[in-house]
């Protein structure tokens, strides 16, 4: 079946969509090989469908049992991102992966707010270290009439507020900063790990040994 | 667990091992696996899902990939079983076939019992 115009506009509108879901989710080679299988998938049956009557009904029937292209991306998603963060356990593909999962998902939703707080945690001690030699007295342990108040910078300082410790705080900082971000941070590998392993043995039939 | 849930438990617990079946008998692209199962099993839902499935497998190391110009007007990706596949499906054949001789005998044993206590 050759299609008109309106017909190859579909099938263009339909690659767009996927071609944009995966872009979400997956790095630009990826996309690019997935949307040409699919468009491999789409024209093969639309060959297939030489001689039908109605090009849009025919059309329709194609991409209807191809699936919406959102729910191809997700599963495409799904399959990809866990497992490229858990091989890799680079921050990308780990942040993408969590978002994903995020987003999908409602233990996702609350693991990903948690694995959020961690690195935000550690990230601003690690602001603190390298703010420190810069604005030695804005950054620090804050006191307030001897009582520690608040850890961490403030522009500017209130009145009664005083900033205690000297540099000594930049080493303790920095180790402290780094030691929340590996640990959260193998935490939520441990957590792609584990779902990737439920997935697995959800799809192998392992479960049944 | 709703049945239903347990039937798609079911279905992507066998997708993983009729897919390398199928690629088993020799390269496959993805439109000619799908209809091979198809033809065979009601396995196959939504159509686009089966490739995400065919790029893990391949990501594993169990299949390989390759386009191929020329043959037909689009290029067609085909994919063929590593010998690293070849191994995993033999295992995965062998668990299967154990798995489904338990079940049926446990059904066997309910079915028989039934027939006694009525």
């Amino acid at each position: 079946m050759t299609l008109s115009e309106t017909g190859e506009s579909r099938v263009n509108g339909y690659l767009f969509v996927l071609e944009r879901s995966l872009g979400a989710f997956l790095p630009r080679d990826v996309v690019r090989d997935a949307v040409r299988e699919i468009e491999s998938h789409v024209r093969e049956r639309i060959a297939a469908a030489d001689g039908a009557p109605n090009e849009r009904a025919a059309l329709e029937k194609i991409l209807g049992e191809l699936g919406p292209p959102l729910r191809v991306a997700q599963a495409y998603s799904a399959e990809r991102t866990i497992d490229e963060a858990v091989a890799t356990g680079r921050i990308v593909p780990v942040a993408r992966a969590v978002w994903q999962l995020a987003a999908t998902t409602v233990q996702g939703f609350f693991v990903g707010l948690g694995l959020l707080v961690g690195y935000s945690v550690g990230l601003a001690f690690l602001a603190v270290a390298a703010l420190k030699p810069l604005f030695p007295q804005n950054v620090g342990l804050m006191t307030r009439g001897g009582v520690p108040v608040s850890f961490g910078a403030q522009f500017p300082l209130p009145p009664d507020t005083v900033v205690v410790g000297g540099y000594w705080i930049i080493p303790i900082a920095a180790a402290v900063g780094l030691a929340i971000l590996v640990g959260t941070h193998r935490g939520a590998r441990r957590f792609l790990a584990g779902w990737r392993e439920r997935r697995a043995l959800a799809s192998s039939g392992r479960f049944v040994g | 667990m709703s049945l239903d849930t347990w039937q798609e438990q079911l279905r992507r617990g066998g997708l993983d091992l009729a897919i390398l079946l199928t690629v088993s008998t020799g390269p496959l692209y993805g439109l000619a696996i799908i209809q091979h199962l198809e033809q065979f099993t009601d396995l196959v839902v939504t159509e686009g899902t089966i490739y995400p499935i065919l790029g893990r497998l391949t990501r594993e190391g169990l299949l390989a990939a390759e386009w191929v110009e020329g043959e037909a007007a689009h290029a067609r990706k085909y994919y063929r079983l590593t010998r690293a596949g070849d191994r995993r499906l033999a295992q995965m054949k062998a668990d299967w076939r154990a798995f489904t001789d338990k079940i049926g005998r446990l059904i066997d044993a309910a079915d028989q019992q039934g027939l006694v206590r009525s």
